[in-house]
C-alpha cells in the first residue's frame, strides 16, 4: 500500500473521510513482528492512514504498548465470548478517549472484534474500517481504456473456459 | 492430604527453557498490564509461577492460556525476558487436541484436508470469485476479473476464508486497489487460505504445513510478491 501511494499509482481523495480518525495497532503487526522479525509496523499503519485522512488522532498507549483488541490468538472464534468482551473493555476505553468517529483496524480479527463486538457492547458509536478498506474507499477510480478492458475480458474468458466457470449472465447472452 | 509435588526438571512439560519461569522476579509487570488479570483467578504472573512450581497440568487444563490472546504485551515488557507468551502458547500445544476450545482445531483439520478452514469446495470458490468479480466490473471497475492461477503474476494473495464464506463483498476492497493500480496479480485455485489456525490452536505441524502451502503456491505460480492481507 505504501508503494502504491508513494509512487502515485493511486489517486487519493482525502475529502471522502473528513471525520476524526484513529488507528489500532494489531499485535501481529507490532509486538509479534518486532519479536519475530525485529520490526514493528506501527509507523507504517499511521503513515498510510495519514495519507488517507487529514484528521488523525492517536490512542494511548500506541505501538509496542498498545492494547490487544481482545480477540487475538483465535479468541474471536473461541467459546469465551464474555471473557473476550471483558478483555476488550480496555480497547473500547482507549478508542472512546480519542473522540474519533472512525477507527482503522489493519487486521481481520481486530476489525471483527471492534466492529461486531466492542462497538455494540460499549456503545462506541464509531465506524470501523480495515486499513485496505479505507484505501479502497479513498481512491479515485479511473476506468481502464477500451483496449485494456478488451484484453482483460479475453483473458477472463480463457480462464473461465479452462476452469469450467459459466456465469449466469453470460448464459443468458448466448 | 494431597501428595506433595516433586519437581523434576526432566518431567516438566512447560519450563523447558531456563529463561521461562525460573528467572521471574515476580514484579507483577505482566499481571498489572494484562486486561484479563483476575479472570478465573488467573493472571500471567500466577500462570508463570505455576509453570515454575511444576503445576504444568493445572495450567494446561485451565482456560487461561486460551482466554489470554497471546498479544505479547507481558513478554515485551518483562524486565527479565521471561518468555510468557511462548509459554502460554506452549500450554496450548500441550492440550489434548479433542479438548481445544471452539472450532479452531476442527478448522485446522478441515484446512489440512480441503485447503481452507471452512471447507469451501474449489468449484464454489471459483464461481464466487467470478460472480463477485463481475459485480465489481459492472459497478465501478469495467474490465475487472479475478485472475486465478496466473503464472508469473507480480503479486499472489491469500484470502481469509470468512470472506468467501460470509462476507464476499469485502473481497472487493483489495480488488479495487488492484484495479486502480493495474496490478498484475493472482489467487491460487487451491490452498488459498490466508488464516493459520494451527498457530492459535497450538498445532505446530499444521502451522508449518499451512505456511508451506502458501509458499508453495507462490513458487508454483512463479509470483514475485506474496500478499497476506490479514
Amino acid at each position: 500500500m505504501i508503494e502504491y501511494i508513494q509512487s502515485g499509482r493511486v489517486k487519493i481523495d482525502k475529502s471522502k473521510h473528513p471525520q476524526l480518525t484513529t488507528a489500532h495497532d494489531p499485535c501481529n503487526y507490532t509486538r509479534k513482528s518486532q519479536m519475530a522479525m525485529g520490526k514493528s509496523y506501527s509507523d507504517e499503519i499511521r503513515w498510510i492512514t495519514k495519507q488517507l485522512v487529514d484528521n488523525f488522532v492517536d490512542m494511548y498507549p500506541t505501538g509496542m504498548n498498545n492494547y490487544c483488541c481482545g480477540a487475538g490468538g483465535g479468541a474471536w472464534a473461541m467459546p469465551y465470548d464474555k471473557e473476550r468482551i471483558f478483555y476488550g473493555r480496555v480497547k473500547a476505553k482507549q478508542i472512546q478517549e480519542t473522540g474519533a468517529e472512525l477507527v482503522v483496524a489493519p487486521c481481520h480479527n481486530c476489525r471483527d472484534q471492534i466492529l461486531k463486538g466492542l462497538t455494540k457492547e460499549y456503545q462506541l458509536g464509531i465506524e470501523t474500517m480495515y486499513l485496505w478498506e479505507l484505501l479502497a474507499e479513498s481512491i479515485i477510480i479511473e476506468p481502464w481504456s477500451d483496449e485494456e478492458i478488451e484484453a482483460a475480458r479475453a483473458a477472463r474468458d480463457a480462464q473461465f473456459e479452462r476452469d469450467g466457470v459459466v456465469l449466469e449472465e453470460m448464459e443468458e447472452e448466448e | 492430604m494431597p501428595e506433595p509435588l516433586r519437581i523434576n526438571k526432566k518431567d516438566r512439560k512447560l519450563a523447558v527453557d531456563a529463561k521461562m519461569a525460573d528467572v521471574c522476579f515476580t514484579c507483577g509487570t505482566c499481571a498489572g498490564g494484562c486486561p484479563v488479570t483476575g479472570v478465573d483467578g488467573f493472571d500471567p504472573r500466577k500462570a508463570i509461577r505455576m509453570a515454575a512450581l511444576g503445576l504444568d497440568d493445572e495450567l494446561i487444563n485451565s482456560r487461561f492460556p486460551w482466554i489470554c490472546t497471546l498479544c505479547g504485551r507481558c513478554e515485551n515488557q518483562c524486565p527479565m525476558g521471561v518468555n510468557l507468551m511462548k509459554t502460554f502458547r506452549k500450554a496450548r500445544t500441550l492440550r489434548d487436541r479433542d479438548k481445544v476450545p471452539g472450532p479452531i482445531h476442527k478448522g485446522t483439520m478441515m484446512n489440512l484436508q480441503r485447503g481452507n478452514n471452512l471447507g469451501i469446495p474449489r468449484d464454489d470458490f471459483l464461481m464466487l470469485l467470478a460472480e463477485v468479480g463481475e459485480e465489481l466490473a459492472q459497478e465501478e471497475c469495467p474490465g475487472f476479473y479475478v485472475p486465478v492461477d496466473k503464472k508469473g503474476a507480480n503479486v499472489i494473495t491469500t484470502i481469509n476464508s470468512k470472506e468467501p464464506f460470509g462476507e464476499p463483498e469485502d473481497m472487493k476492497f483489495w480488488w479495487k486497489i488492484f484495479y486502480a493500480v493495474k496490478e498484475d496479480w493472482t489467487v491460487s485455485s487451491t490452498n488459498w487460505e490466508g488464516v493459520n489456525w494451527g498457530l492459535f490452536s497450538g498445532d505446530d505441524p499444521a502451522w508449518k504445513e499451512q505456511v508451506g502451502r502458501v509458499l508453495e503456491n507462490a513458487r508454483r505460480l512463479e509470483c514475485k510478491t506474496l500478499l497476506l492481507p490479514e
